[in-house]
């Protein structure tokens, strides 16, 4: 009879397809419940409504925990409650992403608000924003960002002054 | 909670103009894949579309729980008159960046509003459903917002081009506003809870705070909202040409999987 454990650590090996971090660390995983023995049901948050990375997330998760000895079927549900945060992510999640170059918001943190733009009568290009979110290369807090949309739903890119790299920066929500 | 009959329809009517909305601004916003003013907002402009197709898609969804439709054919199959949509939403932007960033100022703060107040309903799946996209909805406003500013405060050029967009739509934000029948059910049944007219006050100050801060103006009738009909399925003329473009596949053979 599959435990709850053994369900964990195979969703463990299951990445997000964008991006190198498990679904767990990711904080997709809500609750694994164990059905009648042998009967599989996992309930995961999505990430952004109708991304399409789900419905591969879905049939990986299939696979992985369908491959435990003595599973005999999985149910995999998309809940909205609680909705999913970057702040489900975990601390090694997080520590993953960075090494990639991808930042992820504080916990707890905010969406940056359009507060610091400053211009004057006749300045070509107004600064989008500034912003205290630290490069994941070098560490320097002087960086932009370049866009609220990234390549893909879930990221925002950013550019850092001191060591001139883009890098992205999950968006907050 | 289960939805009592009399509800049933009025409930459908709200799913359907907050979904028909937000369909039809992302295809309005699609149109500048590969066309934006500059990379990032080409991106910008096909995330956003993106985000709003993909709400629309889980609205259809749950109006389908009620109707016993798919979201496809609710999105796809329906004739212009049984769309639920505002004008606002309809026009063309002519490819005027201006333009389109005028409608989303007025179109993104009112859809975090209306969708602030479904995260507080009694209805769950709507609740749950509203929590989630009011957050990715919020990102839009940003957006929206400091580009309005950031234009408004530009050059002569600039400014005078935003000016211009925003004089242009502004008689058509109020549409958004627009009732339909059933609405007070669904307010006393706390599915939609709140009221239009404190949400009106917040949306026209919101929109004046950015304005303001930009330096620019919009003239927008305080009071009673125009009533065009597109709640009521009255359309303006450019939404036949739109779904007709929209539709052009899912009309060849309808319910083939693509």
């Amino acid at each position: 009879m599959p435990t709850r454990d053994d369900i964990l650590n195979a969703l463990r090996e299951v990445p997000d397809p964008e991006m190198p971090i498990s679904i767990v660390d990711l904080g997709l995983i809500e609750a694994v419940r164990v059905h009648d023995g042998d009967g599989v049901e996992v309930q995961m948050l999505p990430t952004f409504i109708g991304c399409p990375a789900l419905d591969m997330i879905a049939g990986d998760v299939k696979a992985k925990v369908g491959a435990i000895a003595g599973v005999s079927s999985v149910d995999v549900r998309w809940v909205f409650d609680p909705p999913w945060t970057v702040d489900r992510i975990s601390r090694a999640g997080r520590e993953s992403l960075r090494a990639h170059g991808v930042t992820v918001p504080d916990r707890g943190s905010r969406l940056p608000v359009a507060g610091h733009i400053i211009g004057a009568e006749g300045e070509p290009l107004v600064q989008l924003k500034t912003s205290a979110v630290p490069c994941p290369y070098c560490g320097s807090r002087s960086t932009t960002l370049e866009s609220p949309f990234g390549p893909t739903r879930c990221r925002t890119i950013y550019y850092c002054e001191k060591c001139r790299n883009s890098f992205e920066h999950l968006k907050r929500v | 909670m289960n939805i009592a009959p009399n509800l049933q329809a009025p409930l459908t009517q709200l799913l359907l103009s907050i979904a028909d909305d937000k369909l039809l601004l992302g295809a309005r916003n699609s149109d500048w894949t590969g066309l934006g003013p500059i990379l990032e907002e080409d991106i910008a402009f096909s995330h956003l579309a993106q985000d709003e197709i993909a709400h629309a898609q889980a609205l259809y969804e749950l109006a389908g729980e009620l109707t016993g439709q798919k979201a496809d054919d609710i999105a796809m199959g329906r004739p212009a008159h049984e769309f639920r949509s505002a004008a606002i939403v309809e026009v063309p932007d002519e490819f005027d960046w201006a333009t389109a960033l005028a409608r989303k100022l007025f179109c993104d703060h009112f859809d975090v509003l209306r969708l602030e107040r479904m995260a507080n309903s009694e209805w769950k799946p709507l609740r749950d459903l509203a929590k989630r996209m009011a957050a990715e909805e919020r990102v839009h406003v940003e957006h929206t917002d400091s580009w309005v500013i950031r234009l408004g405060r530009g050059t002569p050029q600039s400014r005078q081009r935003m000016q211009s967009a925003i004089d242009a739509l502004a008689p058509l934000a109020t549409t958004l506003f627009e009732p339909y029948d059933g609405l007070k059910l669904l307010v006393d049944a706390k599915i939609y809870p709140g009221s239009d007219f404190p949400m009106y006050d917040q949306w026209l100050q919101q929109i004046t705070g950015v304005l303001d801060q930009a330096g620019l103006h919009a003239t927008i009738n305080v009071g009673e909202p125009d009533d065009k009909g597109g709640r009521r399925g009255v359309h303006t003329e450019h939404l036949k040409p739109l779904l007709d473009e929209m539709c052009e596949v899912y009309r060849i053979e309808p319910g083939a999987a693509w």
